[in-house]
């Protein structure tokens, strides 16, 4: 009889956990609040049972719900999150030291940033070499003597910590530029929160709400214009953390923008929108400063936008972080943070570096090529070095002998490019492996934003990243294969600050209310090609026989087959077949459905255009959308049946659309797409299928293709005839699948999106819709002709273009001056 | 835009004083009209130790906006230009008159060794364009190449007098390298150049560069003219009727930079006029930016340095 683990007992299966738990002394949750951990574990059992494997897999379940996924360079698709269902718990006391560290040390880099971006007295007065600041590759001259818009260059940044033997907190490394994992905590702590329902209020969890509402507040404060426009800006979606970059947009209310959506004109910053250019106020960056701005630094960038930094310099628009605050990432700085902390502020670092030595002082130099076995080598700003093997940092006790010669050598050369810091050791967390709680090293990552007042908030919490390897220095060097949540817990109640308790909800905004040009081409196209996908198959599916009507299908006479297959090879689906016979036939039918190669447009050609263009889109789909899209390519079992379970899908995204897509000008581009390919996939099909003197297997497949053979056999029960077909696929408005439905939706739509005058005149793809109109509406089915529906098909295809010119970007492509070869 | 400058004395030392007047016109052609451009014109000569611009021009037509651009690199006099009605050429004139007196660097007993230019440029506190300290690293166009390192270093051991050392570097290329216009674009990186043993200015002076960099040392690169005609009895320098590149060599506070041309295999004196110094050829580049248009472009250059008799 199987027991209900699940009820068993949470507490005993907890206690068990712990109590065979491997991890040492130093371990972070034999250290920490015993009586916390076996709550959490408590709350774990009580939804796993015994089975802590059941547990990792719910989580990372709730992780793929919520849509979370990254992406490694090189690969095409993207892969699901690592999340362990085991959070990393901090007391709130232990926590506030944190957060008063990092706030120290943020404050330390603004004050630093200034002065190096200003006046440079540090370097003058000999407190920092000016090599230091010159070997990084973000330090950007061009912006020297700009004050940032707003007062400050750092509004987010983050610190990568690890947790010592005996439990101190020390800094790693600083994030600075674009810090990527903010989503990925919030994601965590989401798919914990679903699988963990009960942890936040039995241990006070805090929450993280109140930090992102307080960074998007102190960015709005900063912008000139007192209801802003703020956009987060993407190096688009093949960049590793696209995904977490469109849940950030969409939690935050961003407008979520490419290089390409963003015009600077007039030292002003606009998005090309469906309404105009719009003024953008402010951009939360993603994209690696040097390829912000053509015209400012990397002429070579086309994913940047011409103008932004005359814009930014002229004080309309407020970059965070500023470009050019990553000069203080690079690993040598550390060297010099402790004394210039003294020297600033006049106290310590809360949060002390690592030990670190930069060879570009003799000293230093000495020291590291001395202790070089008992150190950690590395590039000294990030860049590739001609003494170390790879990219990565090194252990110097790793080198072989004739690579520590080759080192030493180098370094004799160019020792600035050299820094040497203390191994340190990483005390550890417990991840599921193997249906058991292991403990691995980790490392913490900490945020912390500027409020309206200018003030740091700390994000309470924050990402652990847990080693792949029980090799401590592996998580220093950056190998996390399992992120954790991490739980600030403390006596104190939380207050809910949301309106959803039970969860770490979103914080409701309206969105910014702009779609922009390139939003809305994507929603149009992915209408087109899911309809287009959709119409294809069902020429596939009649073509194989699958018709509602007994005698269609394989029955079909030679005469209907030859246009079914005509539409096919028309679309350019796949080639001609040799014969009609039923082998060719079946050979044809894989052809259009599958062939992925050679530039034909199969079903799964358009099925994976849809899948891109959504791909660009993602902070506006649902995650229920997102995951039917992305849904492999059916490869079981026969063809006919592959077929039909794509349909399926493509109807429940279909349906998806309709009923739980907002009515947004987003969504009638999508429709507006779909009416559009259907009504020409209709008027193409009554021209074929329907023409004078049709027979019963053509009407039947115009039927069929009209999807319509249900409503003709309630409707007329004398049997299938030319014109009533006609009237019920082409011209009847109540059909949603008839040409008529098609046309006065497309009408609709163009009227109800946005024009650029309120001139009360219509524009161009106003007219052209209602001019089809005009021409569907009066029709009769007797006197239908083929020439009529030519026209309407044409017009289809002039309305197409006709919204194209107005909404959509028509970026020319960007030719470059320049290319002088000098004699 | 026209402007002249006061002009402060000069050394009374009439030996290598020089006046040029310099036209310097870059055409372009475009397939399609261009709808939109926006250029960085780096064209107007800076001033530096023994040069003075007295009088520049620019002209472009049709008529477009120039304006000062807002973020410099440094030692490049930046101007913005801005399109905006639809073009089918564009024509850019850059006239200036310029007075050089710059005697030939003579290698002295009392000049750092490289080893203490490379000491003396690592602890620099400098940050400004003009320091040497942005001139230690690779950058994006010229990154650290192991080969030309190795070719380099024959010329460049550390107690050697710098000055020495960097025209021996000079001479050796100018040797060892064929002047090929055929065999570069403006775009190969230097150890392509390198493999060939071929190519143009801007090729010897990034192998150059590249060898002095890995070596330690704070090396620019620098771009503008030499004189179209010789002197009566001398041959004609490679690489006039154009712009033409070169290499600076830091070599102590006192010396300061000095200039080393690899193409011809001689020191930058009263023949070579300044334009623009960068790190590489991005922070320099005569003409570059963002057209917007569909069609092919073409473009000419032609530059003429004509020194004036007094």
């Amino acid at each position: 009889m199987a027991t209900q683990p699940a009820l068993f007992d949470a507490g005993t299966n907890a206690r068990r956990w712990l109590d065979d738990y491997a991890g040492g002394p130093d371990d972070a949750m034999r250290a920490g609040d015993v009586a916390a951990s076996l709550a959490m574990l408590e709350e774990l059992a009580a939804v796993a049972g015994d089975d802590l494997g059941h547990a990792r897999e719910r989580v990372q379940r709730h992780a793929a719900d919520i849509g979370t996924g990254f992406r490694i360079i090189g690969e095409d698709s993207e892969r699901p999150w690592p999340v362990s269902p085991i959070p990393l718990l901090i007391e709130a006391d232990e926590w506030a030291r944190i957060e008063r560290g990092v706030a120290q040390r943020a404050d330390l880099f603004e004050t630093i940033l200034q002065d190096l971006y200003g006046a440079a007295q540090l370097v003058e007065r000999g407190h920092l070499p000016a090599t230091l600041v010159t070997g990084s590759p973000y330090f950007l001259r061009p912006l020297v003597g700009l004050p940032p818009p707003g007062g400050y260059h750092l509004r987010f940044v983050a610190v990568d910590l690890g947790r010592g033997p005996s439990g101190e907190w020390r800094v790693l490394g600083d994030q600075l530029r674009a810090p990527v994992g903010a989503g990925y905590a919030l994601e965590n702590r989401l798919a914990v929160s679903r699988t963990l329902g009960g942890l936040q209020g039995r241990l006070n969890v805090r929450r993280h709400a109140p930090f992102f509402a307080a960074f998007r507040d102190g960015l709005a404060a900063a912008c000139r214009r007192s209801d802003p426009r703020i956009g987060l800006l993407t190096p688009g979606r093949y960049n590793p953390s696209y995904p977490e970059q469109a849940h950030l947009a969409r939690y935050l209310g961003l407008l979520l923008v490419e290089g390409d959506d963003l015009a600077a004109l007039e030292d002003r910053l606009y998005v090309r929108t469906i309404g105009g250019l719009k003024r953008v106020d402010a951009l939360w960056r993603r994209l690696d400063p040097r390829l912000l701005d053509p015209l400012a630094f990397d002429s070579h960038s086309t994913i940047g936008v011409p103008g932004l930094i005359d814009a930014w310099a002229a004080g309309n628009v407020v970059l965070a972080n500023a470009p050019g605050a990553g000069v203080l990432e690079s690993a040598a700085f550390g060297a010099f943070l402790p004394q210039l902390a003294t020297r600033l502020t006049g106290a310590d670092l809360i949060l002390p570096n690592i030990a670190t030595w930069w060879c570009g002082q003799p000293c230093e130099a000495q020291h590291v090529a001395a202790e070089l076995p008992s150190l950690l080598l590395s590039s000294a700003f990030g860049a590739r070095t001609l003494g170390l093997p790879g990219e990565a940092p090194v252990a110097g006790a790793d080198l072989s002998e004739a690579q520590r010669a080759a080192l030493l050598e180098a370094m004799t050369a160019r020792p600035q490019d050299y820094v040497g810091q203390e191994i340190v050791r990483l005390s550890t967390m417990p991840v599921v492996i193997a249906e058991r709680m292991e403990p691995r090293p980790f490392t913490l990552r900490v945020f912390a934003a500027r409020d309206r007042d200018g003030r740091w908030q700390v994000m309470p919490g924050g990402f652990a990243r847990i080693g792949a390897h029980p090799d401590p220095r592996a998580a220093v060097m950056g190998e996390g294969s399992w992120s954790a949540d991490v739980c600030v817990h403390g006596p104190d109640p939380v207050a809910p600050v949301s309106l959803l308790p039970a969860v770490d909800t979103l914080h409701v905004r309206r969105n910014p209310g702009t779609l922009p040009s390139r939003v809305a081409d994507n929603f149009f196209w992915l209408g087109r090609y899911l309809e287009r996908g959709e119409a294809m198959l069902a020429v596939i599916r009649v073509m194989l026989g699958n018709s509602i009507d007994a005698d269609a299908g394989a029955a079909l006479g030679t005469a209907t087959v030859a246009k079914l297959v005509n539409e096919l090879v028309g679309a350019g689906a796949a080639p001609a077949p040799p014969s009609l016979r039923r082998a060719d036939l079946t050979q044809f039918a894989r052809t259009a459905m599958e062939a992925r190669a050679d530039g034909w447009q199969s079903v799964a050609a358009i099925n994976a255009h849809a899948q891109r263009i959504a791909g660009g889109s993602r902070d506006r789909l649902s995650a229920d959308m997102i995951r039917l899209l992305d849904a492999p390519f059916p490869s079981h079992r026969g063809l006919l049946d592959r077929a039909g379970s794509l349909q399926r899908r493509y109807a429940a995204i279909a349906g998806l659309s309709a009923e739980h897509m907002g009515r947004t000008a987003a969504w009638r581009f999508h429709d507006l797409g779909r009416r559009i390919e259907r009504a020409q996939a209709i008027a193409r099909a009554a021209r074929v299928f329907g023409a004078v003197g049709a027979g019963l297997d053509d009407l039947s497949t115009l039927l069929d293709l009209g999807d319509s053979q249900i409503s003709y056999r309630q409707r007329y029960l004398t049997g299938i005839a030319r014109v009533p077909v006609l009237d019920l696929v082409v011209l009847d408005p109540g059909n949603p699948r008839a040409l008529a439905f098609q046309v006065e939706a497309i009408r609709d739509h163009l009227a109800r999106l946005p024009v650029l005058e309120d001139d009360g005149m219509a524009e161009a793809q106003q007219i052209e819709a209602t001019e089809l109109y005009a021409m569907v509406a009066p029709e009769q089915a007797a006197t239908l002709t083929g020439e009529l529906l030519l026209a309407v098909d044409q017009r289809l295809g002039r309305l197409s273009d006709a919204v194209a010119r107005r909404y959509f970007l028509q970026g020319a492509e960007p030719l470059r001056a320049g290319g002088l070869t000098l004699a | 835009m026209s402007d002249t400058l006061a002009l402060p004395p000069l050394a009374a030392d009439g030996g290598h004083t020089m006046r040029y007047d310099i036209v310097h016109v870059t055409r372009f052609d475009y397939g399609n009209a261009v709808k939109f451009a926006r250029c960085n014109l780096r064209l107007r000569p800076i001033d530096w130790p023994g040069q003075r611009v007295e009088s520049y021009a620019l002209t472009v037509a049709p008529a477009g906006r120039v304006q000062p651009a807002r973020a410099e690199a440094g030692l490049a006099h930046v101007a913005r230009l801005v399109i905006e009605e639809p073009v089918r050429s564009l024509t850019i004139e850059s006239r200036a008159r310029v007075t050089i007196d710059r005697a030939v660097p003579v290698p002295q007993a009392d000049d750092p060794s490289l080893a203490e230019v490379a000491a003396l440029a690592r602890a620099s506190n400098d940050l400004s364009a003009a320091g040497p300290a942005a001139y230690l690293f690779p950058s994006p166009l010229i990154p650290l190449d192991p080969a030309i390192a190795d070719y380099c270093r024959a010329d460049l051991a550390p107690e050697r007098n710098a000055l020495e050392a960097g025209i021996a570097l000079a001479r050796r290329i100018q040797r060892d390298f064929v002047f090929d216009p055929a065999a570069t674009l403006v775009d190969t990186p230097p150890h392509e150049a390198f493999r060939q043993r071929r190519g143009v200015c801007q090729d010897f002076a990034q192998v150059m560069i590249t060898g002095l960099r890995a070596a330690g040392l704070p090396a620019a690169y620098a771009s503008g003219y030499i004189r179209t005609l010789p002197p009566p009895g001398q041959e004609r320098l490679v690489g006039a009727d154009a712009t033409h590149a070169w290499v600076l060599l830091w070599c102590g506070p006192a010396r300061g930079w000095i200039g080393l041309d690899p193409t011809n295999g001689i020191w930058m004196a009263s023949d070579h006029v300044v334009v623009a110094i960068g790190r590489d050829y991005a922070e320099i580049a005569p003409v570059d930016g963002v057209v917007l248009g569909s069609g092919a472009q073409a473009m000419e250059v032609s530059v003429d340095v004509a020194p004036l008799a007094d």
